[in-house]
């Protein structure tokens, strides 16, 4: 518990330390590396509170995404201030997940994966008819795009997202949830709603995705409206949560620093292949450190301590 | 009328396809009770095989199975003795999750690796009798895809033979349907595994070639082929090599029958309904044993 | 000595199973291990089988330890095992079952001569040999399952429970044929609740409790134990006396 208060500490530390850099920097491309690192933070930890926590492997992630985008881009291109399109975008995910989350939680492991992944490519597929041409922004706003208000948007976000997390993870909540991952029939036999947590979590995991959403939607200048809905933003929010370290607070901070990074460096050198060095690298971490980063750190430490005499 | 019986008849003829790549899957899956995601990325590496033994080598595509099979069954070997054999190491519901996993992270590999190779171009065998058409009445029936569906059916024979006459196709039967029996009558439960992983990897070659010559393949068709694969699975259930064929019938013509009637770009939608129906409604399967 | 047991201990997790069994069997005996519910009974026949891997002790197969031979080969090497509940393969047949207890090497070419066997100790499953096993009746799933494991020529047969959910007639039946297949050189250990039937029928019998062996001597000479037959075969142990 008090780890994970302490990472929260360390991690909003440097959150606070990067809205200084826009102060220093000017150079664009800085700024919209972050933004991506903190874009993926919040969308990392959002999968990480029901897949990590409560250790429902949701593969339609991205429909949460998704929602968040197409109605925070609809609100605020049709004139209603950023912020509260944000907010709906965030209660329609939440809303969706609660309209799913009933029927989805009849499904366990596996099935639970399949059904969501399922699910998540229903909306897509649907999306991609209904709103079918590309969402440019009106020329006006193109005109007035700051990057800057973008990057705070992004830090506040992260910041929010590693709290919400902390808060979880250290409280009575968190507890039932974690108890529910372990082993969902003994803790319901021990007076624990399962049901009703998984649900929370879900909402919660739903609340943060469609806030990411909204922030895309906010950022990006034009993209088509079923992009967002794609299953590869769950598989990033899955490969960022897993390497960093699944279920841990810190772990998908790790995780979306390297993950950028490593992606940024690749396609400047190795175009294509980032890909193939991140499914490989998630498949060593399956087997041989399914702690992810988290752990390898863990281990490295544990080997040095012998070596430091106190 | 005439324009939904034809493409009801296309709808009829992709499901067998649609029915060979779940079997691979449905055998996998019974078998080591895990689930390879990668699946459809196996069906798009058969693909791709047959392409370049036609392209390259001139090859026609329906004798280069012949080919593609056997090294599939490699592949498939090869698999199971650098990853899943590793997976089934484990109790059930964690094999289940890793399995998902590691297919996953496999998928992501073997996807980026085509677009190194191969780029992400479509790509399609188009051979000398591509343009044969069968008319029966008021139906045009292109002559490969026909062939591809009776190829499709005879390799699902094949394997029934394979599974009910062959003493190591009982052996996977049984260790199947409880592996500790297994164990006590004789059966070497881990030579079990890998002959139904490395046949479940062939049939997805097999499947991979026949798509290449009557459809397209691309690099990215992977996801799109193991969904498919999944929604029979779950939809026929465990257990009947031909009732998971007759499912993937079944998702072809239902495909076709909601193009046609929501329009094209609803057919996938569909599968997925069905199967998050099937799912929560009748978890076994209209076929499932269990 | 065909099995001997030395020193065993089993356990699930922090839980112990099985504390410091010494048993055996000699070539053609009838051997009965006799006890409660939970007191490790289907532990010890696991542990023989190779699906459990003991803490300590050895178990000897003709001499050979056979902690070191992989679970598929214990077969092999001529000890078969009726599984409580039967553990058929339900949806396959009869004949698929009992051709699959023939699988391992030693019993290959003895297949068709065993399936002869088979159907002589048990005419209703040459009847029934096409059909689907998971639709018989339990005393029949039983006979499969005994035959199966007969099917791979066995120098010892080893039976958990096999008068478990069984009406009295077919219980009778499945015994009567134990000493059969005795009769025929195939030694048989078996663990049972029904313990006169048991009793009647062994020639040596061990009394297993709380993972410890209790109790130990000749058929006859069990039954007319204080112990055994105030603890078993009291009116309330007696199977018998439940008239339903």
């Amino acid at each position: 518990m008090h780890a994970e208060r302490r990472w929260a500490a360390v991690i909003l530390l440097a959150f606070a330390g990067l809205a200084l850099v826009p102060l220093a920097v000017h150079r664009d491309d800085t700024l919209n590396l972050i933004f991506l690192i903190l874009l993926s933070v919040t969308l990392a930890q959002s999968w990480n509170i029901i897949a990590g926590y409560a250790g429902q492997v949701n593969l339609g992630h991205a429909a949460f995404f998704g929602l968040g985008a197409l109605v925070t881009r609809t609100l605020w291109i049709g004139g209603t201030p950023v912020l509260v399109a944000m907010a709906a975008g965030a209660l329609v995910a939440m809303a969706f997940a609660l309209a799913i989350g009933v029927a989805a939680f009849r499904l366990r492991g596996a099935y639970f994966a399949i059904g969501t992944l399922a699910l998540g490519e229903i909306l897509r597929i649907t999306t991609g008819n209904v709103f079918a041409q590309i969402s440019t922004l009106p020329a006006a706003a193109i005109a007035g795009y700051r990057l800057t208000l973008r990057y705070y948007l992004a830090l506040v976000l992260a910041a929010l997202a590693v709290v919400v997390v902390a808060a979880l993870a250290t409280s009575r909540l968190g507890l039932g949830i974690t108890a529910t991952r372990e082993d969902e029939d003994a803790a319901e036999a021990s007076g624990v709603n399962a049901l009703g947590l998984k649900l929370t979590a879900l909402v919660t995991s739903a609340a943060l995705a469609g806030l990411a959403g909204g922030l895309f939607a906010y950022y990006h200048i034009s993209y088509y409206p079923q992009h967002p809905f794609s299953p590869h933003w769950t598989f990033d929010a899955l490969l960022i949560t897993y390497i960093g370290g699944v279920g841990t607070l810190h772990g998908p901070v790790l995780g979306a620093v390297f993950y950028v990074f490593l992606a940024e460096y690749l396609a400047t050198r190795w175009v294509d292949l980032h890909l193939l060095i991140f499914g490989a690298l998630f498949i060593v971490i399956v087997l041989l450190l399914p702690g992810g980063l988290v752990e390898a750190g863990e281990r490295l430490r544990r080997l040095m301590r012998p070596r430091l005499r106190r | 009328m005439i324009i939904l019986s034809q493409q009801l008849v296309l709808g009829f003829m992709i499901g067998g396809l649609y029915g060979l790549a779940a079997v691979g899957l449905s055998l996998i899956f019974g078998v080591l009770k895990v689930l390879n995601v990668a699946h459809g990325e196996l069906i798009m590496l058969g693909g791709y095989g047959a392409y370049w033994l036609f392209a390259l080598l001139g090859f026609d595509p329906f004798a280069s199975l012949l080919l593609v099979l056997p090294l599939s069954l490699l592949l498939g070997l090869g698999l199971y003795w650098a990853l899943f054999g590793f997976v089934v190491r484990a109790d059930e519901e964690t094999r289940i999750k890793n399995s998902l996993l590691i297919g996953f992270g496999l998928a992501l590999a073997l996807q980026a690796l085509a677009v190194k190779l191969w780029t992400a171009d479509e790509r399609g065998i188009t051979t000398p009798y591509a343009g044969t058409v069968l008319i029966v009445g008021d139906l045009a029936i292109p002559l490969v895809r026909l062939a591809s569906l009776a190829v499709a059916f005879a390799l699902i024979a094949a394997l029934h033979l394979l599974l009910t006459r062959w003493r190591w196709g009982r052996a996977i039967r049984a260790t199947a349907e409880d592996w500790q029996a297994a164990l006590l009558t004789g059966i070497d439960v881990r030579r079990a595994y890998l002959l139904a992983f490395a046949l479940g990897t062939g049939l997805a070659g097999a499947a991979g070639t026949l798509v290449s010559v009557g459809y397209s393949i691309s690099p990215s068709i992977g996801l799109e082929w193991t969904l498919k694969s999944l929604i029979v699975v779950v939809l026929a259930g465990l257990g009947s090599t031909f009732g998971t064929f007759v499912g993937g019938l079944l998702l072809g013509v239902a495909e076709a029958a909601s193009a046609a009637a929501f329009g094209g770009p609803y057919r996938e939608v569909v599968g997925l309904v069905i199967i998050f129906a099937v799912l929560v409604a009748r978890p076994q399967g209209l076929f499932g044993a269990r | 000595m065909l099995l001997e047991i030395l020193g065993l201990h089993a356990a699930y997790g922090d839980v112990p199973a099985l504390s410091g069994v010494a048993l055996s069997v000699e070539a053609g005996e009838i051997v009965a291990l006799l006890g409660p519910n939970g007191a490790g009974k289907t532990t010890l026949l696991k542990a023989i089988a190779g699906l459990l891997r003991p803490r300590a002790g050895t178990i000897l197969w003709e001499g050979e330890d056979l902690g070191r031979v992989p679970s598929h080969l214990i077969v092999e090497r001529g000890l078969a095992m009726v599984p409580e509940g039967r553990r058929l393969f339900g949806s396959m047949t009869v004949e698929e079952n009992l051709t699959l207890g023939a699988f391992a090497a030693r019993a290959r070419s003895a297949q068709d001569a065993n399936l002869e066997r088979v159907y002589a100790l048990f005419p209703i499953l040459r009847e029934r040999r096409r059909q689907i096993v998971r639709l018989l009746s339990g005393g029949q799933q039983q006979m499969v399952s005994v035959g199966r494991a007969l099917m791979s020529s066995p120098r010892l047969l080893m039976l958990d429970e096999p008068s478990l959910g069984l009406a009295p007639l077919m219980v009778q039946a499945i015994l009567d044929v134990l000493v059969e297949i005795n009769r025929g050189g195939v030694a048989v250990f078996l663990v049972e609740q029904n313990v006169r039937a048991a009793l009647t029928l062994a020639h040596r019998a061990y009394i297993l409790e709380t993972g410890r062996i209790v109790g130990e001597g000749g058929g006859a000479e069990l039954l007319q134990d204080p112990h055994v037959r105030r603890a078993y075969l009291g009116p309330l142990a007696a199977p018998e006396y439940f008239v339903l």
